[in-house]
């Protein structure tokens, strides 16, 4: 069986980014909004760390997004997704999520950003002035829905594949959450890499606050990997089948014990205990310990999506 | 303050995780849908002999395009030995489902139920090709049709055969009336004759879907475990 063509396989490998993208949005400003709330309050914008999810997070969730659209069969008509809804279809639920997300990262952005923007619209245009005071007074709405709808789009992305009963791989009620820790992981890899790319200190206090929360999440993406498989395996038939076509021989397993297991789990979480040890924080370090892990989330959606669709109920 | 966002928080919290599990709890526990007449087909694989005469005659009465179908019969064998040699054939196209996996995954309703006739069908004009609907039949009978773009499969011949009042394409190509067509809401109709008496199989019903594409199982062929 090749890796990339067999019979079944319908979604190909733009799914996967579009989905990798959506959960660096959503992970990047969850841990935004934990930055701005518990250590960085006002100042928030200040920092390289902030301003770099800030930029991650919209382009991310477009660029995704753009690529959804231009996969599709028809892509000059996805408007029609938007207009017509379907309260059964997770695709259909999620668009809305994903639609009240944008609308809400932006208001979120304009408060973060709130000093800058009120001081540059102060002669020039008051109208847009009133509209971000209106805004701000309800800053603290905003943040808590904002940090709602992230981790519903974090949890979207798994329960779109968990939907397929088709595939017994898939159709399992690990995935969601399997994909929104590995989503939250991979948007704090992209806020520590954006940060300190902008020159952010690699030993500073953002840096040290994201890396003791992602601790905690790597172990929890492990013990949800080890369940999914594990889960899998006790089910039997087609299932069993599935799981041991995955993660045995052959290509794919080549990809989730080197690429995942070890580049994408190990190695960040030897890393950040390392670090945790040890005095000071380097560039080098905070850098590779990113890559590795936006490296291992990438492969992660590859590696569920061809192989979920490799075996059929 | 702080309170009341906390309290804030947590409402919404309840709200979203309500809201949703309203939706989901409608899909899968929710009745059915009524329909006035529930077609249904019968491929007796006893009676089939292979001949592809009903795949022919649905691609010129549909205008299927070359390259995708929508009905194949799938051969496996030859079993036993020479001159005492068989295969077995089974039908390959649109079950439709009661409890329908691609109805339910479309985000734009361009599947649909038809509910006149219980029969799955695809709205070519609102559907956009996300092709959910392809990944979440698990009888993968559906395909992205190359001229319209559009998701495609069998609608038992609703908009051409049926139209005229006459039986789908397939069953009245049949040589060798392999095929039954009918309203299994009428007790007098051939399809519920034929079921009351015969012993059939339908495929993957553990998934739920219900599917109406019944089948009379093949003697021949090799014992499987």
């Amino acid at each position: 069986m090749s890796p990339f063509h067999f019979d079944g396989l319908v979604w190909h490998w733009p799914i996967a980014i579009y989905l990798f993208l959506a959960g660096v949005s959503a992970g990047a400003v969850f841990f935004a909004i934990l930055l701005k709330q518990f250590r960085l309050g006002d100042d928030a914008y200040r920092s390289p760390f902030v301003q770099a999810a800030c930029i991650i997070a919209p382009l991310s969730v477009f660029a995704g997004l753009g690529i959804l659209v231009i996969d599709l069969t028809k892509p000059f008509d996805f408007w029609k997704i938007l207009v017509f809804y379907n309260p059964t279809s997770v695709m259909s639920v999620g668009v809305a999520v994903l639609m009240f997300y944008q609308a809400m990262l932006f208001a979120w952005l304009a408060c973060v950003f709130k000093k800058p923007l009120l001081a540059f619209c102060e002669q020039r245009w008051p109208r847009v002035q009133r509209l971000l005071k209106w805004l701000v007074s309800a800053e603290a709405s905003i943040t808590g829905i904002l940090a709602i709808s992230a981790v519903a789009l974090g949890a979207y992305t798994g329960f779109l594949l968990s939907a397929l009963t088709t595939y017994p791989m898939l159709n399992n009620p690990v995935l969601p959450l399997l994909f929104l820790f590995s989503g939250l992981s991979s948007g704090a890899a992209g806020t520590l890499l954006g940060g300190v790319l902008m020159k952010g200190s690699p030993d500073g206090k953002e840096v040290h606050f994201i890396h003791n929360i992602e601790i905690p999440i790597i172990l929890v993406e492990m013990v949800l990997i080890f369940t999914f498989f594990v889960g899998l395996i006790l089910s039997g038939g087609a299932s069993k089948i599935a799981a041991f076509r995955a993660i045995g021989e052959g290509f794919w397993g080549w990809v989730f014990w080197g690429g995942i297991v070890f580049v994408g789990l190990s190695l960040p979480l030897a890393f950040n205990l390392f670090m945790k040890a040890s005095a000071k924080r380097k560039f080098s370090y905070v850098a590779v310990t990113a890559m590795c892990s936006l490296t291992g989330v990438l492969l992660l959606r590859n590696f569920i999506l061809y192989t979920g669709q490799m075996t059929v109920a | 303050m702080k309170n009341s966002r906390r309290l804030f928080l947590k409402s919404a919290c309840a709200l979203v995780v309500g809201a949703s599990g309203y939706t989901v709890a409608q899909g899968p526990l929710g009745e059915a849908q009524q329909t006035t007449k529930k077609y249904a087909l019968i491929h007796d694989e006893t009676k089939c002999i292979g001949c592809d005469a009903c795949s022919v005659a649905c691609r010129e009465v549909n205008n299927v395009p070359e390259g995708v179908t929508r009905l194949r019969i799938e051969r496996k064998g030859p079993y036993g030995e020479y001159p005492e040699q068989y295969f077995r054939f089974t039908r390959h196209s649109c079950q439709h489902c009661e409890d329908t996996p691609c109805v339910k995954v479309c985000p734009t309703g361009a599947a649909y139920k038809d509910e006149a006739t219980g029969i799955v069908s695809v709205d070519a004009w609102k559907c956009v090709g996300c092709q959910y609907c392809i990944a979440a039949c698990p009888y993968q009978v559906r395909f992205i049709n190359p001229v319209t773009k559009a998701a495609d499969k069998c609608d038992f011949c609703k908009e051409t055969r049926l139209k005229e009042g006459k039986l789908p394409a397939c069953v009245s190509a049949c040589p060798t009336q392999a095929l039954t067509f009918g309203d299994l809401q009428d007790p007098d109709s051939q399809v519920v004759q034929v079921l009351k008496h015969t012993p059939n199989y339908r495929t993957k019903t553990e998934l739920g879907t219900r599917p109406k594409l019944f089948r009379i199982g093949s003697q021949d062929g090799e014992v499987r475990l």
